[in-house]
């Protein structure tokens, strides 16, 4: 059977790429990320202290762009998917590819792959500049691998949230706006959520314990189980992913086991649990915005 | 072709469609008639696959829409009432977009996107950016596109809305050649006396309801008969109006100089025998006909209406 590409997404891909406008912005962002890389290398070998390098240094390099490449992802792909169906519709052309044989599904996958593919591009073609930190060592090909697979995990979860808000809303502002407010509630709201439960359980305890007549060693609670809410942090997931690339789990677990408690199968494997449930989210997200789209399913 | 039975549409409290029914046969040009809000663009919806009706039922070429979506996209080409481009698409790469819909690419899709933009009159324009097309040749870009699956039924919404008289003839024209290919064509349009020209059939619609549907010579006779009668009297005035209070078709006569203008009920046959009784008194006449009636006189009376009274023709 021929493979035949969707054809939404041939379409968006032949507008974006095409223009010189594009190119420009891969060479920008590749020109920031080396000379970041560039700087990091200088420092560490022309700033060393007592003649010693500090190796570890490098690894910091690697932090940083793994972080710019995250951010990238988090903040950008949701430009794109939050316009993806809305801007169809403000452009009069949705109607017209609902009544093609394009099924809504492929309206969707080839929206959100057109949205997500341009963010990847600069990802991947960042690649050679992440390499950076082979020269050294410390971090592995299949590190990188993983990194770069995270990314695309990343920005299909962020990118099904954007073509869900899309799909909802007849507008792209409003869209927008709650893309990128559910995107700081995942991020920075997942993590205030549990800071303020524990602060509150700990503000308790205080004055129980302030209270409490007899000695007891003084142990405030954590939120519990509750601390499995921050697997849907594409920013943990990021944190465990450096942390297992470290081989150093501190970062991950004193923030667990500070403000709760988890199960250790789930604090092993946290990275690859929260990745999945993600996609799952992704998944849910993308179906109910097929049947969103779909004009004799949504409406009677 | 098109079977609509019985349809219903509610928008809340309102009313778009109430029970409408309408036949119409394998290469018919229908113009679908009726003041805004009357139905028009929800009924080419529903048929489109693009709503969900409340009750009744649609089949195009006897298939049920409700239930095979799929072949109905096969059989349906859609224009809504706006052009719907990508603008930063060249001509040639937004046929090409809709061609790969439909699995066409290749060799294929090019000699079809040429053919059909040959039939649109648009082949010169095929390098250029959609962007800098003028309405009329947007217009005709987007006939084209709905052309590339090779539909049975064309539905039209107001395809020559916001055009100029040329682009209005250049409209009329290729839809008229693709009516003589065999496109069964659905098409609303206010404007009324193109539509007279172009299609076989007319339908109007007022408030969800199919009030009249005919052949344009059935709709203009029936109309006829509410035009009044206009004689021209040379010689003989002073008999006239005692011999047409006599005839039982008149129902009222006025009179400006020699030119009378008589509201006669009767047929063709009736007309007849009143001109022969006038010429008979030697009432001397230089003219005697029934006042035209236009495709507009018409919508314009029946939608006045209050109620939309059925009138089978």
């Amino acid at each position: 059977m021929k493979f035949r590409m969707n054809p939404v997404y041939k379409k968006e891909l032949k507008i974006s790429v095409r223009t010189v406008r594009m190119a420009m912005i891969i060479l920008g962002y590749n020109a920031v990320l080396a000379l970041i890389g560039l700087l990091s290398f200088y420092f560490t070998f022309n700033y060393s202290f007592n003649n010693n390098i500090d190796y570890s240094g490098i690894l910091q390099i690697y932090l940083i762009l793994a972080v710019i490449e995250f951010g990238l992802v988090l903040f950008v792909v949701p430009a794109f998917t939050a316009s993806a169906i809305s801007g169809e519709r403000e452009k009069q052309t949705l109607e017209i590819l609902l009544t093609t044989k394009l099924k809504p599904s492929q309206i969707i996958f080839g929206k959100l792959l057109s949205s997500i593919s341009s963010t990847l591009l600069l990802v991947f073609s960042s690649l050679p500049i992440l390499a950076i930190v082979f020269s050294i060592g410390g971090i592995r090909l299949f590190d990188l691998i993983q990194l770069m697979l995270f990314c695309v995990t990343t920005a299909i979860f962020v990118g099904s949230i954007g073509i869900f808000f899309s799909t909802c809303f007849k507008k792209t502002v409003p869209s927008t706006v709650f893309t990128y407010g559910s995107i700081i509630l995942l991020v920075i709201g997942t993590l205030a959520i549990i800071a303020v439960s524990y602060m509150i359980g700990v503000r308790n305890y205080d004055n129980l314990y302030s209270a409490s007549s007899t000695m007891i060693e003084y142990n405030p609670p954590g939120v519990g189980h509750a601390i499995n809410l921050l697997l849907i942090n594409p920013a943990v997931s990021l944190l465990a992913l450096l942390s297992k690339q470290f081989g150093s789990p501190s970062y991950l677990s004193s923030l667990l086991s500070h403000y709760g408690k988890t199960n250790t199968v789930i604090f092993d494997h946290w990275y690859a649990i929260s990745i999945l449930i993600q996609m799952l989210l992704a998944v849910v997200l993308l179906c109910i915005s097929v049947r969103t789209l779909d004009p004799l399913k949504n409406k009677k | 072709m098109l079977e609509i039975q019985g349809l219903y549409k509610h928008y809340g409290k309102f009313t778009a469609l109430n029970g409408l029914n309408l036949e119409l046969k394998k290469g018919e040009l229908f113009g679908f008639v009726g003041p805004n809000g009357a139905g028009k663009t929800t009924t080419m919806k529903i048929v489109s696959g693009l709503l969900n009706a409340d009750a009744g039922d649609v089949f195009v070429d006897g298939i049920n829409i409700r239930k095979d979506k799929k072949k109905l996209k096969e059989k349906i080409g859609y224009m809504p009432d706006f052009f719907g481009v990508y603008d930063n698409l060249k001509v040639v790469e937004y046929m090409e977009f809709y061609a790969s819909i439909y699995g066409i690419e290749g060799k294929p899709a090019k000699k079809l996107i040429y053919e059909l933009l040959e039939l649109v009159n648009l082949s010169e324009c095929a390098g250029n950016y959609v962007d800098g097309l003028s309405r009329g040749m947007k217009q005709r870009l987007c006939l084209a596109r709905c052309l590339i699956h090779d539909p049975e039924l064309l539905i039209l919404d107001e395809p020559a809305s916001g055009l100029d008289p040329r682009a209005r003839f250049e409209m009329k024209e290729i839809l008229r050649n693709l009516n003589h290919k065999g496109k069964t064509i659905i098409i609303s349009s206010h404007i009324l006396p193109e539509l007279s020209q172009m299609c076989s059939t007319i339908g109007i619609i007022q408030k969800g309801t199919m009030v009249l549907k005919g052949t344009v010579e059935e709709i203009m006779q029936q109309m006829n008969v509410s035009n009044p009668l206009l004689i021209q009297v040379v010689e003989g005035q002073d008999k006239v109006i005692s011999l047409l209070k006599r005839n039982p078709f008149v129902e009222n006569i006025a009179i400006k100089g020699s030119n009378y203008s008589i509201g006669f009920k009767g047929n063709k046959v009736e007309e007849a025998n009143l001109l022969h009784s006038l010429i008979e008194n030697d009432i001397r006449i230089s003219s005697f006909f029934r006042q035209e009636g236009t495709l507009e006189s018409l919508f314009i009376q029946i939608t006045k209406e209050e109620e939309g009274e059925k009138i089978e023709v």
